[in-house]
């Protein structure tokens, strides 16, 4: 068993180096992010989003196909909710049946684009450190 | 990018959880009628009362003898088991992904426990690898399949902790991580890590035995 | 390492591997694996993690230290390990050290169950290459001579017919001097304690069956002797490997109980045949209850005890320690009653050997491991140095075991090591405390 504990140690050592190489990497400027205020402390990094450069690669003219509007879950595409935060409508932890502000994020996001079949769809890919 | 992601997210998690949920199934079922054809003597002693007296007692660390003669792996197999269970459960990724396939939500590890756990599960991964490598009285017994059932459950939690912490390339290590994940539920029932779906029962029988039949503890 | 390298010439398994073919071991291996066995060891085979906890649990590993082959798993590796992953196809050189090390380098004690976290019935795998073991003909020679004197006259030691009922006639007389009145009832319907014994008793340790029949007279017991086959409960058709013999044999001694029209079977101070009779013999016939209530003697002497029925003269004088026989402890529990009876016996402290009670390490000898004779007599002498320590380290010059085979494994260890300890039976120490009649 006492041969053991080097090698606990070496594991040790490895994995905190490794977390601490980690922790450093990042810092990204000059980037625009998904991180509005109702999260409070977030729990992954902010989702990297360019507005503008996102809507020219994605060809995206119509405000609605994002700010939707809608109520109790169900989306509606005719109403626009332009000019209107997200959080506005989908609180952190919602009331009903109304979707939940992390949920409204993923969803819309992730689903258009495994329909499109393109742009980022796991975890790290928008949450990047 | 996206069409792997899609695969190995789509099709591939559901063959390999069909592989896991119905090959578990089947093995216990043609175990089980296995058992009734050939083990009549044995099975005719199996009480439930006993089965549990015994899998709890050897459910408490250092309560049975087989624990109290090796520390360093009863500590280690322990926090590995838990923390083997616990954090793809309850990770807030995996619950991410229960949410937008299935609409399933529940409680989560913070990052942080997850990470440590994490960690806690490679740590123990190093300690059973170096007790093959050098306790002889486990070198001695240690085979091909062993090292196979070291390096499936080692693999989702090597490749988890740094597509997590985006070491390497993210895109490949993400779907590194959720193939070495699908290989290791697919592998459970076929490989040693079947002991997941029997030692529960094997545990019980030899509770049966002792408890009902020999009046004795066995643990 | 492993048993290749520590082989030990045989008359009985030499021969037998001598008329073995590749084909034949096969085919044998696996009617054994595919016929006689199901669950039980396929679930052991394939979720045996290969840890190695069982290392600390057994006597022989922890009498070779350095040796990891004599670890209950180093030994399935050795063994059935090799049968399975072969699918049966090994040479006749390979059926030698399996017999050798299956035979005589495992007690079948049970202790490893208490070290596996999975339960791992190391015992049943060792039992299962002994079956094939015999299937193939290849057994120790001394063991097999047992195994052909049940076969041939139901009991272990040829002993004959006349010579039995001779023998309990002869004891009668002698004790008679002693108990006036004392009468060893042969064939006794009705009565409530039939007991039995093993052959060695009969053949070379009489005083056994005396000191029964002094304890049942002055106890006022209503009990009987068989006066045909079926008095001898031992079996070691059931360690070489011989279930269908050992089938016969415990059918033999339920009937020949059963034909009495007894209350109970008593058996004496003797732990395989306990294993035999209670635990293994009846489940070979399919029977899951015993057709007639069984209880070893340690067990009955507790009782005998309790009701106030064996009166001392004298107590024995103390300090003793406990040789836990792991057929009755681990196999039936009876560690607590015999240190009740012991405590009852004797004027001074019990000192406890560590470990003990189920945990306590095997003598070596049970398993039909010292009925493998004088060529293996060294293999569980010197694999059992754990137990001389232990014996040492209490510092007692008596050892009390209810167990034949737990007496000729210590005393064995105790003369090699020069312990100067005596073994006690019970019965020993009963006999020569009790209250005897006005001489």
């Amino acid at each position: 068993m006492k041969r053991i504990l080097p090698l606990l140690i070496l594991a040790g050592l490895v994995c905190v180096s490794a977390l601490v190489a980690v922790q450093t990497v990042m810092a990204q400027d000059a980037i625009t992010k998904l991180a509005p205020e109702a999260f409070g402390k977030l729990t992954r990094p902010a989702a990297v989003f360019v507005h503008d450069k996102h809507n020219e690669k994605a060809k995206l003219e119509d405000c609605v196909v994002c700010h939707h509007g809608g109520k109790d879950g169900v989306i509606d595409r005719t109403a626009s909710t332009e000019g209107t935060p997200c959080s506005e409508c989908h609180k952190v932890k919602p009331a009903g049946k109304a979707t939940s502000l992390q949920r409204a994020y993923h969803k819309q996001c992730i689903d258009c684009h495994r329909t499109k079949g393109k742009g980022p769809v796991a975890c790290g890919q928008c949450h990047k450190r | 990018m996206n069409a792997a992601y899609e695969f190995v997210t789509g099709p591939l998690a559901w063959f390999a959880w069909g592989i896991f949920i119905l090959g578990a199934a089947w093995r216990l079922y043609s175990m089980y009628q296995l058992a009734k054809k050939k083990d009549a003597s044995s099975w005719a002693f199996m009480d439930l009362g006993f089965s549990l007296r015994s899998i709890v007692n050897w459910l408490i660390p250092f309560n049975a003898l087989g624990w109290r003669k090796s520390p360093v792996m009863t500590v280690a197999t322990f926090a590995f088991h838990i923390c083997l269970i616990l954090v793809p459960v309850f990770l807030v990724a995996h619950v991410v992904l229960w949410t937008e396939f299935f609409g399933i939500s529940y409680a989560t590890l913070p990052d942080s426990v997850a990470d440590a756990m994490t960690l806690v599960v490679l740590a123990a991964c190093l300690i059973f690898a170096g007790r093959r490598l050098t306790q002889k009285e486990v070198a001695y017994i240690t085979t091909g399949k062993d090292w196979l059932a070291l390096v499936i459950v080692t693999l989702p939690f090597l490749t988890g902790f740094l597509a997590y912490h985006q070491i390497f390339d993210y895109q490949v290590m993400i779907i590194a991580h959720i193939v070495a994940g699908e290989i290791m539920l697919a592998a459970i029932p076929f490989t040693r890590l079947s002991h997941m779906v029997f030692a529960a029962f094997t545990r019980a029988y030899m509770g049966s035995e002792f408890g009902g039949v020999r009046h004795a503890r066995d643990w | 390492m492993g048993i290749t390298e520590r082989l030990i010439e045989d008359v009985g398994i030499r021969r037998g591997v001598s008329r073995l073919t590749p084909e034949k071991i096969e085919k044998i291996v696996n009617a054994v694996l595919k016929g006689e066995t199901g669950a039980r060891l396929k679930t052991y085979a394939e979720t045996c993690m290969r840890c190695g906890l069982c290392a600390e649990a057994c006597h022989f590993a922890l009498s070779h230290p350095d040796d990891p082959s004599y670890t209950p798993a180093g030994k399935v590796h050795q063994t059935m390990s090799v049968l399975l992953d072969k699918k049966g196809r090994v040479d006749p050189d390979f059926v030698y050290g399996m017999a050798q090390l299956a035979y005589t380098e495992c007690n079948l004690c049970r202790r490893c169950v208490h070290l596996c976290p999975i339960g791992i019935d190391t015992a049943y795998i060792m039992s299962t290459v002994r079956r094939i073991c015999h299937k193939l003909g290849v057994t120790p020679q001394y063991m097999q001579d047992t195994a052909h004197s049940h076969a041939s006259t139901f009991n272990q030691m040829w002993v004959k017919d006349d010579e039995w009922t001779d023998s309990l006639i002869w004891q009668e007389d002698e004790a008679r001097e002693e108990f006036p009145g004392l009468r060893i009832p042969l064939d006794k319907e009705g009565s409530d304690i039939y007991y039995s014994v093993i052959a060695p008793e009969p053949k070379f340790r009489t005083q056994l069956i005396y000191q029964a029949a002094a304890i049942m007279h002055m106890a006022g017991v209503d009990w009987t002797m068989p006066a045909s086959t079926g008095w001898d409960n031992s079996d070691m058709c059931m360690f070489s490997g011989d279930f269908e013999m050992m089938g016969r044999l415990k059918r033999q001694h339920f009937e020949s109980a059963q034909k009495l029209k007894v209350k109970r079977i008593v058996m004496g101070e003797c732990g395989h045949a306990f294993r035999s009779v209670y635990d293994t013999g009846n489940r070979w016939l399919g029977w899951r209850h015993h057709p007639v209530p069984v209880i070893h003697a340690v067990e009955f002497y507790w009782e005998l005890i309790q009701e106030g029925r064996i009166k001392l003269a004298k107590k024995f004088p103390g300090p003793v320690t406990i040789q836990d026989p792991c057929n009755i402890v681990r196999g039936r529990g009876l560690q607590e009653k015999l240190r009740e009876v012991t405590r009852f016996l004797v004027d001074g402290d019990i000192i406890e050997m560590h470990p003990n009670r189920e945990h306590n390490f095997c003598c070596a000898a049970g398993g039909g491991v010292i009925n493998c004779g004088p060529p293996f007599k060294n293999v569980r002498v010197d694999g059992n140095t754990v137990k001389a320590e232990q014996l040492r380290a209490t510092g007692v010059k008596t050892v009390i075991t209810p167990c034949h085979n737990c007496h000729g494994g210590l005393h064995d260890i105790i003369h090699h090591h020069k312990l100067g300890m005596d073994l006690k039976f019970l019965s020993d120490i009963i006999y020569e405390c009790m209250e005897k009649p006005e001489a």
